[in-house]
């Protein structure tokens, strides 16, 4: 398997405070990679480091090789935890930030859009203002917009943390199943691959080809299990991913 | 709560109005001191056509001037923000010609750039650039991280920050500094009147004065309080169908 993303020993400290110590993690072509652990244990930073979005405070040591398109475009997506919807733009323009930003013709840009607001459960919303959103409409739509890149890499920061039960388990249902299509730039170029950041190990393991765990600030990966030819059971996973003693 | 704070304010008004007009009246008052708000009103309504002249002449001075003004302003907030040294040059400059108060710097205008609204306009504009370009810069400089990084993570470059975060971001600071400018035009229009022209409120104030006539002097007045009025509201308005958004997200 081709690596797509990788990270090489990755040290990251803000002033003085290490947040990630010696993180190494690689990606594949066409992985889809859970990214788990407890709060502030440095999923985020790593994410942001993934995509290049270290504050400029941080002291860094360590590499991080990502992927590019012909002619030196990124070929990564980053979506925030918080939607960092553009509160000037409707929901239609906010999705359309993605595609504007990566060069997506406006009309083939639209096409899209109108066909994800439907499978997103956003439709008759287009020209909502992101404050008469929901919160959870709010993180479909960023997600949506992140999709509209069209970035074959897709790094997402707990996409579905606002999202209720259900419209959760329909989202997951969604990127379980196009997901990695879904970041398709056609042909060529960087292999495709998804990230996901979550707190939740019940959708990492239902999602996820590999399982990576962070453990507690500094977080170091602790644990990086491949899930999806795992004969290990479900219930027992989980068992192990979320006791102390199974992380060792 | 709106319909009260306006009945109020139009309340105070009258009776002031109307506290004016008795005490002169109760004093005898000469006209040449001071006149009622009715010898004020039925002169202005006497002059109507020559009035109109005055004010239109005035108004176009205070608007062109406020257009230019604005858009320099923040065209030069704009420029500072993309090349952070052009504000390092500009900033002295800047500071220096807002000691220079407007009375004294208008004969230099004049002589520089002719009789005629050319230096009426350019006095205005002077006004009103620096109030738009301070707010403009703040807000330029405020850059809301959290959006920045989402356009930086989908692969944005630095223009792509600037065009879809930065500028609409700062709309509303621009505005709101636009805002401030606009109650400036009129007034600085006017002081550009004072000191040479042959049309505008200006002008008229400076003629009556002359004559003794102080009930066109106070119908002058009247109307650039009007007119300022007017163009604020015009502002306002503007500003509040240029952010939807901000309308929508505080209902009033």
């Amino acid at each position: 398997m081709t690596p797509v993303l990788v990270a090489a020993g990755l040290t990251v400290s803000f002033g003085g405070l290490p947040v990630l110590s010696s993180v190494d993690l690689t990606v594949g072509d066409g992985e889809f990679v859970a990214v788990v652990g407890p709060s502030g244990c440095g999923k985020s930073t790593l994410l942001r480091a993934l995509a290049g979005l270290l504050a400029p405070g941080a002291s860094v040591s360590g590499e991080v090789t990502r992927p590019v398109l012909d002619g030196g475009r990124p070929a990564v997506a980053w979506m925030p935890q918080r939607d960092a919807l553009l509160p000037w733009r409707r929901a239609l323009p906010n999705a359309l930030v993605g595609a504007r930003v990566a060069g997506v013709p406006a009309a083939q840009a639209r096409d899209r859009a109108a066909a994800l607001f439907e499978e997103f459960g956003l439709a008759g919303f287009e020209r909502a203002w992101p404050h008469e959103l929901s919160g959870g409409m709010r993180q479909r739509l960023a997600l949506l917009r992140t999709c509209l890149a069209g970035r074959p890499v897709l790094l997402l920061d707990e996409p579905f943390g606002a999202l209720d039960p259900l419209t959760r388990r329909r989202m997951n249902a969604w990127l379980a199943g196009i997901g990695l299509a879904a970041g398709g730039a056609a042909g060529g170029g960087p292999g495709r691959a998804v990230v996901l950041v979550t707190h939740d190990v019940d959708e990492a393991v239902a999602l996820a080809d590999r399982v990576v765990v962070l453990g507690e600030r500094p977080g170091r990966v602790v644990l990086d299990l491949d899930v999806a030819t795992s004969s290990v059971p479900r219930e027992a996973l989980l068992e192990a991913l979320v006791s102390p003693a199974g992380i060792r | 709560m709106r319909t009260r704070r306006v009945a109020v304010g139009a309340a105070t008004v009258v009776v002031l109005l109307a506290a004016w007009e008795a005490l002169v009246r109760a004093r005898h008052l000469p006209e040449f001191v001071l006149p009622a708000p009715s010898q004020v009103a039925s002169s202005a309504w006497r002059l109507a056509p020559l009035l109109a002249h005055h004010t239109a002449t005035t108004a176009v001075e205070a608007l062109a001037g406020l257009a230019v003004g604005t858009l320099a302003g923040w065209l030069l907030a704009v420029l500072v923000a993309v090349l952070p040294v052009l504000g390092d040059i500009a900033h002295p400059v800047v500071l220096l010609s807002q000691t220079l108060p407007t009375v004294v710097l208008a004969p230099l205008l004049i002589l520089w750039a002719g009789f005629g609204p050319g230096p009426k306009v350019l006095l205005v504009a002077l006004t009103v650039f620096f109030p738009v370009l301070v707010s403009t810069s703040a807000a330029l400089r405020a850059v809301d991280a959290e959006h920045a990084d989402m356009v930086a993570g989908l692969g944005g470059t630095w223009w792509h920050r600037l065009w879809l975060v930065r500028l609409p971001a700062s709309l509303p600071a621009a505005l709101g500094g636009l805002r401030i400018a606009a109650t400036y035009a009129v007034g600085a229009a006017v002081v550009s009147e004072y000191l040479d022209g042959d049309s505008g409120l200006g002008v008229f104030i400076q003629r009556s004065r002359k004559a003794y006539a102080v009930d066109q002097v106070f119908a002058g007045i009247a109307l650039v309080v009007l007119l300022s009025g007017v163009v604020v509201l015009a502002v306002v308005l503007a500003s509040r169908l240029a952010t939807p958004w901000q309308r929508a997200s505080s209902p009033s």
